[in-house]
């Protein structure tokens, strides 16, 4: 029986791991501040002798695409948006770091400032507001608020922003994003926010289409050739058979 | 199977709950004091696969491997306590919070639940009460016979006794106000319910504490926004299309291989 079936196995369950790729980038073509994931094979040689023509479709680890999604408006003051590269950073479990670009803020009943329950972190940890009548997010981070019964605005503390080139992001289990050595990322004064805006998903729902359409003939593509792996070893016993 | 096809299908859940989350803001934009809600998205977990016998070079770090999402979810929907259009109706028992706050009503069984509809009318014994009867809390009496129901920005209600001329005092109206309103849950009947997320509700008099004054003879109208609704819906539409291609795809290689081989 002709390995090649075996080489086109490969590719086959290659396409469709990144189909399902594919298809969490457009489940989550509107989840506000998602970055798509970007997928990418390489080719595998088969190790020893006699084996020279076998090479094999592996998928390597994959990227994360940090390009900058579009600003949506939405007026809510708890809203923060990065304006070109950057992320805001939470604090996960065990003091690690987590970095994400949703910045759809909620106070809750600690009056600490979450985002999807997990604090955001300030100059000295976990921001923490006084009773207030008011908030407002400058564009380098700072938290002001007007205390309740006062009317004087006081800074609170300034949101922790950090810069991590593209190539050393990738993906927590939860979503979120962290450095791939897993160490805190230093902070950033470069980065910008601006308040009362959303950053949408950068994910190209086009793009995901076509490569989905193209995943799909590929697919075709190597279950024919598993046919023929399986015409010529079926040839193969007729001869035999005589 | 493939994990594609239940990828796709958190995506079309997910459109489908946006969409009623719109239809609701749309079916109650003429609501006095709606306020719309906002559904939150999140992607779900991702499994890191690590590919078994990766190989380091000399030069190059180990890859940590493949991460594989599984979708999309819908964390919760939240209210967005914006401040609706103010409708003058002239109407002396209708009150507008201008600021925030929250009215409180009490319920039959004892709880209090708030509300920020100002549209109370006068029951058979005199008590102010809700559109649907709830007294507003703490109760307000006011006597038979008594005319020029006033109330003040900070909630004093006046009225004029029978055989009297001048207003005498009656009561004061209180407004609740939270650490965090949209923690609150909703009941349905523009009622809202205190939950561990909202925090203890505070009771202060209007236009102190952070608390906004009140207006007599207006409304708050719902803060839904027309045209933010239907773009959005739009882009649900869209979304729900291309997630249901991918579904299609997925299938269509599941069917081909079933065929073929």
């Amino acid at each position: 029986m002709d390995r090649l079936g075996f080489t086109a196995m490969t590719a086959a369950s290659r396409t469709m791991t990144s189909l399902q790729l594919r298809a969490n980038n457009l489940a989550n073509a509107t989840t506000p501040g998602f970055r798509a994931d970007m997928e990418q094979a390489e080719a595998v040689a088969v190790e020893g002798f006699g084996y020279d023509s076998r090479h094999l479709v592996r998928l390597r680890d994959n990227g994360v695409n940090m390009q900058a999604g579009v600003l949506m408006a939405t007026g809510r003051d708890l809203d923060l948006a990065v304006q070109g590269q950057g992320l805001i950073a939470l604090e996960g479990e065990a003091g690690r770091e987590l970095y994400t670009r949703h910045g759809s803020m909620q106070v809750d009943a600690e009056l600490r400032l979450t985002i999807n329950g997990r604090p955001v972190l300030g100059e000295g940890g976990p921001i923490v507001l006084p009773e207030y009548d008011s908030l407002h997010i400058g564009n380098d981070g700072t938290v002001s608020v007007i205390p309740r019964g006062d009317y004087l605005s006081a800074e609170v503390d300034r949101i922790k922003r950090v810069d991590i080139p593209a190539a050393n992001v990738m993906k927590h289990s939860s979503g979120l994003l962290m450095t791939r050595d897993g160490q805190p990322a230093e902070a950033s004064e470069e980065v910008r926010l601006l308040s009362g805006h959303l950053e949408a998903s950068n994910v190209s729902a086009v793009g995901e289409l076509v490569a989905s359409m193209s995943l799909s003939r590929l697919f075709e593509a190597q279950v024919k050739m598993m046919k023929a792996a399986e015409d010529l070893s079926e040839a193969g016993n007729r001869m035999i058979r005589g | 199977m493939s994990s594609a096809l239940w990828v796709s299908k958190t995506g079309l859940a997910a459109q489908d709950t946006a969409l009623a989350t719109v239809a609701n803001n749309l079916a109650n934009v003429n609501t006095v004091g709606f306020k719309s809600d906002r559904a939150v998205f999140e992607d779900l977990f991702y499994s890191i696969e690590v590919q078994p016998g990766a190989q380091a070079d000399q030069v190059n770090t180990v890859p940590s491997g493949l991460q594989l999402g599984s979708g999309v979810r819908v964390v919760g929907t939240q209210k967005v306590f914006t401040e609706g259009s103010m409708q003058p109706t002239g109407q002396p028992m209708d009150l507008a919070i201008v600021g925030r706050g929250f009215f409180q009503v009490e319920a039959p069984n004892g709880d209090l639940y708030y509300t920020e509809n100002g549209q109370f009318q006068l029951n058979a014994e005199g008590m102010v009460v809700n559109a649907q009867g709830l007294p507003l809390a703490p109760g307000l009496e006011v006597p038979q016979g008594s005319s020029r129901f006033t109330v003040g920005s900070d909630g004093i209600v006046t009225v004029v006794l029978p055989g009297d001329t001048l207003p005498s005092e009656i009561g004061q109206i209180t407004l609740v106000n939270f650490v965090n309103p949209a923690g609150l849950e909703a009941l349905g009947g523009n009622l809202y319910k205190e939950t561990a997320a909202s925090g203890e509700p505070i009771e202060g008099t209007p236009g102190e504490d952070g608390l906004g004054n009140l207006k007599q003879g207006v409304l708050e109208g719902s803060n839904v926004q027309v045209v933010e609704a239907m773009v959005n819906m739009i882009g649900i539409q869209r979304a729900y299309e291309a997630n249901a291609k991918v579904l299609d795809a997925a299938s269509g290689m599941l069917q081909f291989l079933n065929q073929t081989v």
